[in-house]
Formats: structure tokens, C-alpha cells, sequence
């Protein structure tokens, strides 16, 4: 029973950070219909920007924000030099240039940093535990949760009572609408891609301070963990995208308990079955979405 | 009359330097242990002044050729490797060659196509290989070469690669000698308890090093007490993992694994929230390639390297002569001397054949037998392509990388 409570915490507060991934990717599929293979380029980039940071000394107090700010930045630049040359393109080509610029950041910093892993320092705290009862609950997942509920709170806040949300939300139902209704699409898309780098940024901060190493391809986890719990909540609904995180995480520290261990290995495998199953009976995902095609 | 003697002596003096050393146990390397090994001399090349050369070697050269992979699977030791090994070449050449005979080296990026990369390698006049680990590289060069030109995988441990019969060889032990020997460093602790972390029965390197360390572990009378999966070089959170563990352990275990570096920082630091603080974690070969001991929590893991470099030794020497002639620092330190004793390895046996066939060639690499390099005394003779080379055990004591031991 303990061991359970311990898991259920364990597999929220992992599913907290896929659930802040996949709001990113939701944010974005939502205004322009792409899936964003490239969502993971922040945290990689945003690794390399940690890395530096603290191998030159700074704290992690001054770390954080810079991986926020870090990783807008990445995400907008992202936009700026790819998909904006792009706009309006068939969605397969939207989605072949986020594989592009994938590769691209990848190679980058292979050939002009390293291949090699890069370590640094992870915060003292993050393997501390405190403990409710028989419960050891680590430091680490407390804050990850608390800061996940936070952020959808102001998330949901941002979009439904500022004009950015509301004209994000209008560009979301109805593209070339919203633009007829005086909404600037420029500003939306850009606004989208910031709002998307900064989610992106949050939860690359817990990513990296659990990893404490970054390396080219670092992004890729997170973002399939984003795309994949995106996908299972139902793509272009933030609420089903959070749903989707919290599942996934949950699936996968249980199914790794639950699993005897001859079978533990197959973990991965067995999530990716339930999916496939989820998708035959819901091939929406867990919440429906009847206005994310864009027109 | 005193100072003709003192001359005398210095000449003396010089000429042995010059001729380096015939202890057999040197760890500046010292190849000619075979054949009749003129010339190469380890010594005199790590200490030749690329600014003070001999003159340019004029004979037919001698082909090195390096298929390596600088993506993101192996081109962390690949990538520094196939720096090295060209101004260890330029080193040879400051010395005046092998015998007159100049080295040349290329590398060719084996991309997605390893095959091509050796053909291209080849084609050029190789006398022989040196590759990258993992048989996804490694088998279609060894395809390419058809068993005709000797292939050194120079930073695997991976014993499948390795095959005298189609001139195959390691450079290091494997994952076999490498893991029962951290078993026996365990068992030697007084440490009767393992929890082994693997990625699954006999897969390559992340389920064979575990195997072989259980199999040795149980063998030499201790109890395997738990086996848990991962994901290698992804896993960072091993919540479900720690919480079984947590359940059973007596807090006395080793924990072993071939996980990365930051692997196995981030698995111990979730046991020690648990209150696991009395775990010995043992790691394999690539540990000191991922930076292990940057973080302070590091301290006490334990991993099997293939060098233990300590400060002023020849491998510290040389690469401290690279930084300074080339202006960057190499990284993955404690793979680079397998790269270059596999160009002298290679260069051994085109001395021994006195040909420059790559098949006879591999032939005479394959009697090779007590050749001093870099990475330590180098016998192909008998075996199967695998040296049965001492495993050093380092151990992060603060915060510095030590040996603590040697097996075998």
C-alpha cells in the first residue's frame, strides 16, 4: 500500500512535467495544426545555456530564469527562421520542417559543441524526501506538482482573460476568421510560439535539473513524452493534453511496479499498447476536439 | 679529461632515452614486444617536438585508416580519437617514420553507411582499420573487409566484435572480463549482496556487462538480491525502481550497472532520499566518459576504466602536448589510449610481416604478444582477438578519479 501511495505520487509528479510538454505542443497544433517535433529543441538548447551557466559558476536561482528565458527565445527564433517561411504551407510540410530544424539543432551542437554528454551540478535539494507518515516523498516532486498547478492556472488565466488569449483561442477555433475579425495572425503565431518556448521552459527546468547532463539529442524524450501525451489527451485541447501528461506519467511509473520483473523491460512497449488500444476505442484521445482543424 | 666523461655520459644518456626503455611493465608504452619491432619506439614518438622535427620520412607510407562515427551514439570518444591518432602520426613522423616510412592517416566518417566509409578507406590503400564500437558500425566494415584487413574497434568491449579468424580485434577487455572483474572488486569488499541494473538478458554491452557481473557476483558467493530494469542513457527518474528497492534492501548492497555517469548520480541520489546512504555503486568502462566525477555526490563510485591516467604519466603527457599544439583539450581522456595503441598495434604488425598486405598484416597482429602501449600490455597470441588485459577499478575519492585497484 505505501509502496503504491509512493508510486501514485512518483508517477504525478513525472506526469506533471509531461502534462506542462504537451500543453506546449497542444498550444501550438492548436493555432497553426502542427505537431511540433521540434518542441524538445528548447530543452536541449536550454541544456547547453544551463550547462555553461553553471560551469561558469552561476546558482541555480539565477539558472532558472535563464532557461526560461532561454528557451522563449529558441522557441521564437524557431519560428522566425523555419516556420515562418513555411506558413500556410500543407501541414506534412509544417511537420517535415520540424523534423528539419530537429536535425538541424542536433547537428549544430554536435559539430560546433560536442558529442559527448555534459554534465553539471543538479540543486542539493532534488533528492531530498520529507515524509507524510510511512510516505518518503521526494522534495522534487512536491515542487514539480505545485508549480505544474501553478502554471496551468495561470495558463488558463492568460487565455481566458487577457485579448492575447482570447485571439489565441479565436485563431485555435477559426484561423482565417479570427484574421477577417481584425485578429493579427502574426502576432497570434508569435505569441503561440512564446507562450509554447515558455512551457517548454518550465518544464525543461525540472527535466534538466532530474538529468543533470545535457548532450545534442536531449531533446528528444521530452518532446515524444509531450507529443505522445498530447496525442492521448486529444490533439489541440489544453485540458486533454493535460490530462494526457498526468496519464502518461502515472502509466508509466505503475506499469513499471505493477510489471514482474522478467517483464519490467517491456515497460515502454506496454504503455505504447495501452495507447493503441486507447486509440481504437477513442481515436480522438481522451477529449474531443472539433475545432483544432484549422481552415 | 672530466669533461669529455661528463660528454660521455650525457651522449650515453641520450641514446638511451632515445631508445627507450626495455621494462617490460613501462607505462609509457614501448610496442617492439614481438617480431623483431624496429622501428617503433612509443617513448621516442610521445616525446618527439613537432617543432624540432627530423626530416620528412620519404619511403612508401604506411595507411591508417579510421572509420569513426561522429554522431551522437559513440562520436564522444570517436570524435576526439580521430584527432588524436593523426597527431600521434605527425608525432611518428617528426621522428623521422617507421624505418623511413612515413604514416599516413584518413578518417572517413562512416555517416549512414559504415560500409561505404571502409570502402572509401579501401580504396585508398589502407594496410588497416580502425573503427568504432557497437556491431551496428562494426559489422558492415567487417563485411566490407571480408576478414581481409586487420579492424581494430578500438573503445569496445563488445566480445562478439571481436574474431582473429577475419583479423577482428579489441583494444581493451570486454564486457565479460570487464564486469566479473568489478564482481570480484565487490566480492573482495567484503560486499556479499548485489542489486544489478539491466536493460535485458544478453543485450549487447547493457544487459551482457550485468549478466557477467551476476554471473561472477553468485559465483564467488554472493547473492544477486535484485534485478531492475532501465532505460540506458535515457532514464534519469527511477522513482518505481527505487521504491522496490527501498522495500528490501538491508542498505549494504552494491549496485551495479552499466548506466552512463549521470545515470547512475541521479539513481543514487533518489536511493539516498530513501535513506539508502550505505549502497557501493559500480559502474563500467564509460563513466569516466561522461563526466562522473563533476558532481559532489559522486563520491565512492566506483568504475572500471580502461586507463587510469594519473597526472605526469604518458597518457597525461601526450594529451596535455595535443592541448598545447592544437589549442583544445580531447575529451573522453580515458578512451584515447586505446586509440592510439591501435594504430600502433597496427603499425606493429606491418613491422612483424614485413609486408604490405593488410591480410598478412593482420596475420602478424594476431602473434602479437606482450606489446607494452599506452592502455596497458597488449597479447593477441592464443586468443580470439580479445586481450586479456588487468581491468584497473578507479574509485571518485575526493572528487578526483583514483585506482584503487587492479584485476587480473
Amino acid at each position: 500500500m505505501i509502496e503504491l501511495a509512493q508510486n501514485l505520487i512518483d508517477g504525478l509528479g513525472r506526469g506533471s512535467i509531461y502534462a506542462l510538454l504537451a500543453l506546449g505542443v497542444a498550444v501550438i497544433f492548436g493555432v497553426m495544426h502542427l505537431l511540433n517535433f521540434a518542441h524538445g529543441e528548447m530543452i536541449t538548447v536550454s541544456g547547453y545555456a544551463a550547462f555553461w551557466a553553471l560551469g561558469a559558476g552561476w546558482s541555480w536561482t539565477v539558472v532558472v530564469p535563464l532557461i526560461l528565458v532561454v528557451s522563449v527565445v529558441t522557441s521564437l527564433l524557431i519560428e522566425r527562421l523555419a516556420f515562418s517561411r513555411v506558413r500556410g504551407a500543407p501541414d506534412f510540410t509544417l511537420l517535415l520542417t520540424s523534423f528539419g530544424v530537429h536535425f538541424l539543432v542536433s547537428a549544430l551542437l554536435l559539430l560546433y559543441v560536442s558529442a559527448s554528454v555534459k554534465n553539471y551540478s543538479r540543486p542539493g535539494w532534488v533528492a531530498d524526501t520529507w515524509s507524510l507518515g510511512s510516505l518518503r516523498i521526494e522534495v522534487f516532486d512536491t515542487v514539480v506538482i505545485v508549480i505544474t498547478i501553478i502554471t496551468l492556472l495561470a495558463t488558463t488565466a492568460l487565455l481566458q482573460r487577457t485579448m492575447f488569449g482570447l485571439a489565441l483561442r479565436a485563431a485555435a477555433a477559426d484561423f482565417d476568421t479570427a484574421r477577417l475579425m481584425g485578429v493579427r495572425s502574426n502576432s497570434v503565431i508569435r505569441g503561440a510560439f512564446a507562450l509554447s518556448g515558455l512551457l517548454a521552459g518550465i518544464a525543461g527546468v525540472f527535466w534538466l535539473m532530474r538529468a543533470g547532463s545535457t548532450n545534442p539529442t536531449a531533446g528528444i524524450d521530452p518532446m515524444l513524452k509531450g507529443v505522445l501525451a498530447a496525442l492521448i489527451g486529444g490533439l489541440g485541447s489544453l485540458r486533454g493534453a493535460v490530462l494526457g501528461g498526468f496519464a502518461l506519467g502515472l502509466a508509466e511509473v505503475l506499469l513499471r511496479s505493477w510489471l514482474p520483473n522478467s517483464l519490467a523491460s517491456l515497460t515502454e512497449g506496454v504503455v505504447f499498447a495501452l495507447i493503441a488500444l486507447l486509440f481504437i476505442f477513442r481515436p480522438q484521445g481522451l477529449i474531443s476536439v472539433t475545432h483544432a482543424e484549422r481552415v | 679529461m672530466m669533461k669529455r666523461f661528463v660528454a660521455l655520459l650525457a651522449v650515453l644518456s641520450l641514446l638511451t632515452a632515445a631508445c627507450g626503455s626495455d621494462d617490460s611493465t613501462s607505462t609509457s608504452g614501448g610496442g617492439d614486444a614481438s617480431g623483431d619491432g624496429a622501428g617503433l619506439d612509443i617513448d621516442a614518438v610521445l616525446a618527439a617536438d613537432l617543432a624540432d622535427c627530423a626530416d620528412a620520412p620519404e619511403g612508401d607510407p604506411i595507411r591508417v585508416g579510421m572509420a569513426m562515427d561522429f554522431s551522437d551514439v559513440v562520436g564522444f570518444v570517436d570524435i576526439p580519437g580521430s584527432n588524436l591518432v593523426p597527431y600521434v602520426a605527425e608525432k611518428i613522423n617528426c621522428t623521422g617514420g617507421i624505418n623511413g616510412q612515413p604514416v599516413e592517416v584518413r578518417v572517413a566518417e562512416v555517416g549512414s553507411d559504415a560500409a561505404l566509409a571502409a570502402q572509401d578507406l579501401l580504396d585508398w590503400g589502407a594496410h588497416f582499420l580502425i573503427g568504432p564500437p557497437f556491431a551496428d558500425f562494426a559489422l558492415p566494415i567487417l563485411q566490407t573487409t571480408d576478414g581481409k584487413v586487420p579492424l581494430f574497434v578500438a573503445a569496445s568491449t563488445e566480445p562478439t566484435l571481436a574474431d582473429a579468424s577475419i583479423n577482428s580485434f579489441l583494444v581493451t577487455f570486454d564486457d565479460v572480463g570487464m564486469s566479473s572483474a568489478a564482481a570480484q572488486w565487490a566480492l573482495d569488499q567484503g560486499i556479499t549482496r548485489a542489486i544489478v541494473f539491466t536493460e535485458g538478458e544478453g543485450i549487447p554491452y547493457t544487459g551482457v556487462n550485468p549478466d557477467a557481473f551476476a554471473a561472477a557476483f553468485t559465483e564467488g558467493g554472493g547473492e544477486v538480491v535484485s534485478t531492475q530494469t532501465y532505460v540506458w542513457a535515457a532514464d534519469t527518474d527511477f522513482s518505481a525502481q527505487v521504491n522496490e528497492i527501498a522495500g528490501m534492501s538491508e542498505n549494504n548492497e552494491a549496485v551495479f550497472s552499466a548506466a552512463l555517469g549521470f545515470q547512475v548520480t541521479a539513481l543514487r541520489g533518489q536511493l539516498e532520499g530513501q535513506g539508502l546512504d550505505g549502497l557501493t555503486y559500480i559502474g563500467t568502462d564509460a563513466l569516466d566518459a561522461t563526466g562522473i566525477q563533476f558532481e559532489d555526490n559522486n563520491e565512492g563510485v566506483v568504475h572500471t576504466p580502461h586507463t587510469s591516467i594519473s597526472s605526469g604519466d604518458a597518457i597525461d603527457t601526450l594529451l596535455a602536448d595535443y592541448e598545447a599544439d592544437k589549442g583544445e583539450a580531447l575529451e573522453s581522456r580515458g578512451f584515447m589510449a586505446l586509440y592510439v595503441d591501435s594504430m600502433f598495434l597496427g603499425i606493429q604488425g606491418v613491422l612483424d610481416c614485413g609486408c604490405t598486405d593488410p591480410e598478412q598484416i593482420g596475420a602478424a597482429v594476431a602473434e602479437i604478444s606482450g606489446f607494452d602501449g599506452l592502455s596497458g600490455e597488449i597479447t593477441y597470441a592464443g586468443t580470439n582477438g580479445i586481450p586479456p588485459k588487468a581491468v584497473p577499478i578507479n574509485r571518485i575519492t575526493d572528487g578526483e578519479d583514483v585506482l584503487v585497484d587492479t584485476i587480473g
